[in-house]
């Protein structure tokens, strides 16, 4: 039962020189409904993407100097790759890490600890001009796409901005006639017209307005783009519009994808490998029909779970997780996932999940888990957590209830509008 | 109207009468740029216990729908332009605001879509949870509590006892949809009406919050309306299905008739839209275009410039029309149609292949089209 732990822990989830291994995964898991050619073709190439031990931390400050009293773990050694052209889906519930991760590739926010390289080159260790000009390379989609537009600037600018600050003789972008047409083409390749670069972005709808993201990351010609949850802000018929667009512009300009999300029907559908976050940390990652079919984290398989099904005819009996995902400011000891853990109370709550943190080893070939009991993960282990799943799951965990105020006998007479404190116990 | 007034606790109504029967509903907004018809012809009937989920999306009318129900529009700018909604046989549209303040809570109860904003922030969940109760029940102070506590251990809170002691900002997002349960759930409702419960949690806290008011509605017996853009939610929570667009209802019926056998183009391409396993590498098939601006709605048939199928005959708007066991609004299925139904359907059965599960359950065989 207690397989010995790969001590394929650090870094080794990706080791560059690997080639070999990312080269037989494709035709070990030939599924019936292969990718097209194009795509297949291209999974056995180099890592365009190397991310090893990356570590974001932002401090929390308080009393009355404000000084730094903790660390929210946003991402916590997190070590993968991502090979030229294909899409690595990232998915995780809010508050996991995702976000930050794909800010911390492109130094949006500044990694605390840990290396990114892009083909080749340490992007953590660049300054000024260097810096400037693989950024060039590396783009980014935001969310939402209200707030990422600057409502005073038109189109022109708001594309043409990167353009200018990549300006240098040879590209000619700080003329703005030249700067104008690459806008233009860069309008028409997401599907809007050329002359729409006059307007402001409260003349388009949602689903335009992300297509103007994605024509601004578009317009410096990048070869890797992180897309972060760049269609959860939109309705489904114009969801499925922007997702047809992003698949569509990989095919035309080569483009490989960090693609976050938390909706994993969408990711399912994008991806080539899927990566699983709770907590800061990766605690799965496989290609996406092992991930979706053959999962082994017993967070993942939750999380699959809990993916409502369009066949009204079945009536499946979920896995559903008690309570919600503890603060990534005080995360639990051991492996993170155990105060939620349906797999460790069927096991017994064996000691080393509380107290040692399980490290992301080698389960199959290019199937990577982070759990000391994946063995133990089959059919009937899940079923019986279905059944045992009562109704009404309960919304807190044992150990967060100790932060909760103290049981005091019911209020006195309190007029509704009395709001008493919360904390402090009322008087009996 | 006025003997229910009078006695509290009403007489039981005749078993075969739903407990809401909405016709032809419409509300506009007045607005400075014209008249916006948010709602246009909005009808379905919800059976005593009975769930119904309500599909569309932004701006197709579905919040504005339950608003009007619970008569929570600003009038004016709005207006109820027409139809009935009656509530075991009292017209909701026309009661008086006394009155309808008393039906609200007591027997119809809503959940709204973002918890955070619609808590108060500066009283604690037990307090209003308690108002909510002593609006409208007659009991003191401490038995009002007592209800908000034993509401709370109803939605799976643990220690509830200290929990309503808590504000709206120390209570996780989960934690707070399902306080805003406890609370519709406090007057043990006979409605529930639920505008996007779980669009604003994740995903294994909505499957928490879809499975609890699962097993909530089948304890307590109340009819639920559920209103999602989620096809998907709709499908494990409820029984009937309403999919509106436009302000309109194209297509409503049961669950496993519409999602199995759609019939009208907008439903199909909804379904189309949606990511499926058995798509990948493919391109989506997406719906064409946009919603139409509600100050520009299209002459005839509000989806046709969206629609593949559309022709001619859609200049002109179709009625909602019964077919079978469902109503549907599309020329497609007016009698003497029959070749450009047969292409459709072959179409549809296709979409809803690539979206199902790849074992169908014994026995639900006869429902595949000749294709």
């Amino acid at each position: 039962m207690t397989e010995p732990l790969v001590p394929a822990a650090d870094g080794s989830a990706a080791p560059p020189e690997s080639t070999s291994e990312s080269a037989a995964r494709p035709a070990a898991e030939a599924a019936p409904t292969a990718a097209p050619a194009g795509r297949a073709g291209r999974n056995g190439s180099q890592p365009l993407l190397q991310i090893e031990h990356l570590k974001t931390y932002f401090p929390i400050f308080g009393g009355i100097f404000r000084r730094k009293v903790g660390s929210v773990y946003a991402v916590d050694d997190v070590s993968l790759e991502v090979k030229k052209g294909e899409t690595l889906g990232l998915v995780g519930e809010s508050g996991c890490g995702k976000t930050t991760l794909g800010r911390s590739v492109l130094r949006l926010t500044e990694p605390t600890a840990g290396r990114v390289v892009f083909d080749g080159i340490d992007v953590a260790s660049l300054k000024g001009d260097s810096l400037k000009k693989i950024r060039a390379r590396m783009q980014i989609v935001f969310q939402d796409p209200m707030s990422s537009l600057n409502p005073r600037m038109p189109i022109s600018d708001i594309i043409g901005e990167g353009l200018l600050a990549q300006a240098d003789k040879a590209n000619g972008w700080a003329k703005r006639d030249v700067r104008d047409k690459r806008v233009g083409d860069s309008l028409e390749s997401v599907g809007l017209r050329r002359e729409y670069s006059r307007r402001y972005p409260h003349e388009f709808s949602g689903g335009q307005r992300q297509r103007i993201g994605i024509a601004r990351a578009l317009a410096l010609q990048p070869d890797f783009i992180v897309c972060d949850e760049p269609v959860s802000a939109l309705d489904v018929s114009i969801q499925s519009q922007v997702l047809n667009l992003l698949l569509d512009l990989r095919e035309e300009f080569e483009l490989t994808y960090l693609f976050i999300a938390h909706n994993l029907s969408v990711v399912e559908y994008v991806s080539d490998r899927v990566g699983v976050m709770y907590l800061g940390k990766l605690v799965e990652l496989a290609d996406v029909q092992m991930l979706y079919r053959d999962a082994r984290h017993p967070y993942t398989i939750a999380l699959l779970s809990a993916i409502p099904d369009p066949d009204p005819r079945v009536r499946k009996k979920r896995l559903v997780l008690k309570g919600d995902v503890p603060s990534p400011a005080a995360p639990p000891s051991g492996c993170h996932f155990h105060t939620r853990c349906w797999l460790r109370e069927q096991l017994g709550n064996p000691e080393n999940c509380a107290t040692e943190d399980p490290p992301l080893r080698e389960f199959a070939a290019g199937h990577l888990v982070a759990c000391h009991w994946a063995e133990q993960v089959s059919t009937r282990t899940v079923a019986t957590a279905a059944a045992q799943t009562p109704a009404v799951v309960t919304a807190d965990l044992v150990d967060e209830e100790a932060e909760l105020p103290p049981v005091a006998p019911l209020p006195g007479p309190t007029d509704a509008l009395g709001p008493d404190s919360p904390q402090g116990p009322t008087g009996p | 109207m006025t003997e229910a007034l009078a006695a509290p606790p009403r007489p039981s109504p005749a078993p075969e009468q739903p407990l809401l029967d909405v016709r032809g509903l419409k509300t506009y907004f007045h607005t400075l740029d014209g008249v916006v018809k948010a709602v246009d012809g909005v009808d379905f009937t919800l059976p005593r216990g009975g769930t119904i989920g309500i599909v569309g999306e932004s701006g197709s009318g579905k919040s504005v729908t339950a608003y009007t129900l619970m008569r929570l529009i600003d009038i004016p700018p709005g207006e109820i332009a027409g139809g009935q909604a009656l509530f075991e046989g009292r017209d909701l549209l026309t009661l008086p605001m006394g009155e309808m303040r008393r039906i609200r809570g007591n027997d119809i109860a809503m959940i709204f879509q973002e918890p955070m904003t619609s808590l108060n922030p500066v009283f604690t969940i037990g307090d209003q949870i308690a108002e909510a109760v002593k609006l409208h029940q007659r009991v003191n102070d401490r038995e009002a509590m007592n209800r908000a506590i034993e509401a709370l251990r109803l939605v799976g809170i643990a220690a509830p006892e200290r929990r309503v002691k808590q504000y709206p900002h120390e209570l996780s997002g989960g934690m707070r949809q399902r306080a805003m349960i406890a609370m519709a759930l406090s007057c043990e409702p006979k409605l529930l009406i639920a505008d996007e419960p779980t669009t604003a949690l994740d995903v294994t806290i909505q499957a928490q919050i879809l499975e609890l008011i699962k097993a909530i509605q089948e304890r307590t017996g109340a009819a639920l309306i559920l209103i999602t853009h989620d096809l998907a939610v709709v499908a494990e929570v409820c029984q009937q299905i309403v999919v509106m667009y436009a302000g309109r209802v194209v297509e409503s019926g049961l669950v496993t008739d519409v999602l199995l056998r759609p019939e009208h183009p907008y439903t199909q391409g909804l379904l189309n839209s949606m990511p499926s396993d058995k798509k990948r590498g493919e391109r989506l098939t997406a719906i064409q275009g946009v919603v139409p601006s509600p100050f520009r709605l299209p002459p005839g048939c509000k989806f046709a410039p969206r629609c593949v199928y559309a022709w001619d005959r859609c200049q002109e708007e179709p009625e909602l029309l019964a077919s079978g066991d469902r109503l549907v609004r599309c020329w497609l299925q007016a009698p003497g149609e029959t070749a450009r139904r047969a292409r459709f359907e072959a179409d549809a059965a296709a979409t809803v292949e690539a979206l199902l599960n790849d074992e169908p359950e014994p026995g639900a065989a006869a429902e595949s089209p000749p294709a």
